[in-house]
C-alpha cells in the first residue's frame, strides 16, 4: 500500500516509505544551466553528453517524457506523479548528469560543476521541493581536486545536499592521494561521496578495459570494472584509515560482483598485507563502515534464490540501498526488481540503511509500502 | 471472459495501435499489415506499460558481423528496458519459450450485437439478396479475452 508524498508531508516531517538513491533530474535545456554560469563560461559551454556509447534502443523510459514537453526528468510534477507518488517514495536522492570530468580544461569542468550545483539548489532543492522529498548531490570536477574541495565548502550546511558526486570516469584510481582534498572536503562538510557511472573512456578519462569495446552492451556491462578498480584502490590505499569518517556510495555500479571481489582481495591481503601495512583489518571489513552500494541495475539470475544468497553473502542488510535510476532506460521498479525478501532485509534495503547513511529522519513505520 | 468491440477497422491503421481497458486489464490492439493482434499491456519483466513501446523490425539471427533487418512492424520493444516481443504471438525474442506476454485473439466481424452494421458498400436496392459486401475497413474489431 503506497503512501503518497502529500500524506507523508503531513506526517510532521517524519516520513514513511522508501528511499530511492539514484534519481536523475534534468534541466529543461542547456540554456538553463548556462544561465547560472558567469562569463566567459556562459559563452563557451555548449552542453554535450558523454560522447560515444549511446544506448542503441533508447536512453530513457519512453513513458518518462513529460506531457508538457522537455526531456525526461525535467518536470518535477511529472516526476512526482510517475515516481514519488506512484511508489510512495519518501526521499529521492538526485544525481544530475553534468559530465564535467571529460574536459581537458579544468576551469571549464569546475564551472560546469558549479553551474549544475547552483541550478539544482535553486530548483529541485528549493522551488520544486515544497515537501522536502528531494535530496541532492554536489557535482564536482575531480580533475581539479583543490577546486572541487572549494566547491564542496560552498555548500556547507545546505539542508538538502547529502553527498558529493563524481562520474566513475577518471584518469587514475580513486584511492590515489591527488584526490584527498576532495575527501577532506567531504569529511569537513559531512557529505558522503558518490561515484556514478559515466565518462569512462570519454574525453580525457581512461577506459577501464583493454582498449575500447565495440558495442554499448559491452561498455555498459563493463561499467562495473571501473567501480571494482576504484573500490580496491580506495581500500588498499588506506583512504578509510586516513579518513575514518569518509564514506562512499557506489551508485549504479552493479551489486553481485562485490562478493567474489572481496573474497579475492581478502585472500591476497593474507599474503601481501606487508605491502599495505596501514590496513588494520581484512579489506572486506571496511565495507560496513565506509561503503554503500545502490541496487540498480540489480542482476537478475534465472533462479532468484541465487540472488538472495548473494545478498546474504554481501551483508546486503548493512550495505545495499534501493535505487530506481528513474527516468533512465534500465529503471528498477520498487515493486518488481527484487525477489521476495525477508521483511527485515526489505526494510533495510528500501530505506533504513539510506536514512542512516544520509542522516535522514528515521521513521517509526519503515517499509509500509512494500 | 468475453468479447469486446474495439471499433471500426479503419480506426486503427496498419502500424498503429490502441490501448483499451477490458475486464480490468489494459490491452494493446495492434494493426500489423492489415491483421489485428492484441497483447496485455504489462511487461512480464517489471510490469512496464509494454504496449506503449516502439513498434519496430528486428535484427534477425545472422553470422557475426552481418546485419539482417526484417519483420518491420512486427516487433514491440518495451518502453522501459527495451525487451523485444513478437506482436503476432506475444513471445519474447530472446526467450520465446519462457518469456512471453499474454496474447489475445482478435477477429474482424461484419456485424456485432449492439453496434451498427457496417455500411453497405454494394448499394443495390435488391431485398431478395440477403448478403452484402463489406470492405474489411468497415468491419468491427473484436477483442476476445
Amino acid at each position: 500500500m503506497a503512501v503518497t508524498a502529500s500524506e507523508m508531508a503531513e506526517n510532521q516531517g517524519i516520513r514513511t516509505g522508501i528511499v530511492d538513491c539514484d534519481v536523475h533530474p534534468s534541466p529543461v535545456n542547456i540554456d538553463e544551466i548556462r544561465s547560472y554560469m558567469p562569463m566567459p563560461w556562459r559563452d563557451r559551454f555548449r552542453g554535450g553528453g558523454r560522447g560515444f556509447f549511446g544506448n542503441p534502443v533508447h536512453g530513457s523510459r519512453l513513458d518518462s517524457t513529460p506531457p508538457g514537453g522537455g526531456p525526461p526528468g525535467s518536470d518535477p510534477d511529472f516526476t512526482r506523479t510517475q515516481l514519488i507518488d506512484e511508489f510512495g517514495t519518501a526521499y529521492a536522492v538526485l544525481l544530475p548528469r553534468a559530465f564535467c570530468n571529460v574536459h581537458p580544461d579544468p576551469d571549464m569542468g569546475t564551472a560546469i560543476a558549479a553551474a549544475y550545483n547552483d541550478w539544482l539548489a535553486d530548483t529541485w532543492l528549493s522551488k520544486y521541493n515544497q515537501d522536502g522529498v528531494f535530496k541532492g548531490s554536489i557535482t564536482v570536477n575531480i580533475q581539479d581536486p583543490a577546486a572541487a574541495a572549494k566547491e564542496i565548502d560552498r555548500w556547507n550546511g545546505h539542508p538538502h545536499f547529502v553527498q558529493v558526486m563524481t562520474d566513475s570516469g577518471a584518469r587514475a584510481p580513486l584511492g590515489q592521494r591527488q584526490y584527498y582534498p576532495i575527501y577532506e572536503g567531504c569529511v569537513r562538510n559531512n557529505f558522503r561521496f558518490a561515484v556514478h557511472p559515466g565518462t569512462d573512456g570519454m574525453g580525457i578519462n581512461v577506459q577501464p578495459s583493454p582498449g575500447y569495446p565495440t558495442h554499448y552492451i559491452e561498455w555498459h556491462t563493463c561499467l562495473s570494472l571501473g567501480f571494482q578498480a576504484h573500490l580496491v584502490s580506495l581500500i588498499t590505499e588506506g583512504v578509510f584509515e586516513r579518513y575514518p569518517e569518509f564514506g562512499i556510495t557506489l551508485t549504479e555500479g552493479g551489486v553481485s560482483w562485490l562478493v567474489p571481489l572481496m573474497w579475492r582481495l581478502d585472500a591476497e591481503w593474507k599474503a601481501l598485507r606487508s605491502e599495505v601495512p596501514w590496513l588494520k583489518k581484512a579489506p572486506s571489513a571496511y565495507l560496513r563502515d565506509h561503503v554503500r552500494l545502490s541496487s540498480q541495475p540489480l542482476e537478475n539470475p534465472d533462479n532468484s534464490r541465487h540472488l538472495v544468497q548473494i545478498l546474504e553473502m554481501m551483508d546486503a542488510g548493512s550495505i545495499l540501498m534501493f535505487a530506481s535510476d528513474y527516468p533512465h532506460w534500465d529503471f528498477d521498479s520498487p515493486t518488481h526488481a527484487f525477489p521476495r525478501l525477508p521483511d527485515d532485509l526489505h526494510r533495510r534495503i528500501f530505506g533504513q540503511t539510506a536514512r542512516e547513511w544520509y542522516r535522514l529522519p528515521m521513521s517509526d513505520d519503515e517499509g509500509v509500502d512494500a | 471472459m468475453g468479447s469486446h468491440v474495439i471499433g471500426r477497422v479503419s480506426e486503427i491503421k496498419p502500424g498503429e495501435r490502441r490501448i483499451v481497458e477490458a475486464e480490468g486489464r489494459s490491452v494493446g490492439i495492434f494493426n500489423v499489415n492489415g491483421s489485428f493482434y492484441a497483447l496485455r499491456n504489462s511487461c512480464p519483466h517489471q510490469a512496464a506499460p509494454l504496449c506503449l513501446g516502439a513498434i519496430k523490425g528486428m535484427t534477425m539471427p545472422s553470422k557475426p558481423g552481418e546485419y539482417i533487418w526484417d519483420r518491420e512492424g512486427e516487433i514491440l520493444r518495451c518502453p522501459w528496458h527495451g525487451w523485444e516481443f513478437d506482436i503476432l504471438t506475444g513471445r519474447s525474442i530472446f526467450n520465446p519459450h519462457r518469456t512471453r506476454v499474454k496474447a489475445y485473439n482478435v477477429t474482424v466481424e461484419d456485424q456485432v450485437e449492439g453496434h451498427a452494421s457496417p455500411t453497405i458498400t454494394d448499394d443495390e436496392d435488391d431485398e431478395s439478396v440477403e448478403t452484402f459486401h463489406v470492405s474489411i475497413e468497415e468491419g468491427w474489431i473484436v477483442l476476445h479475452i
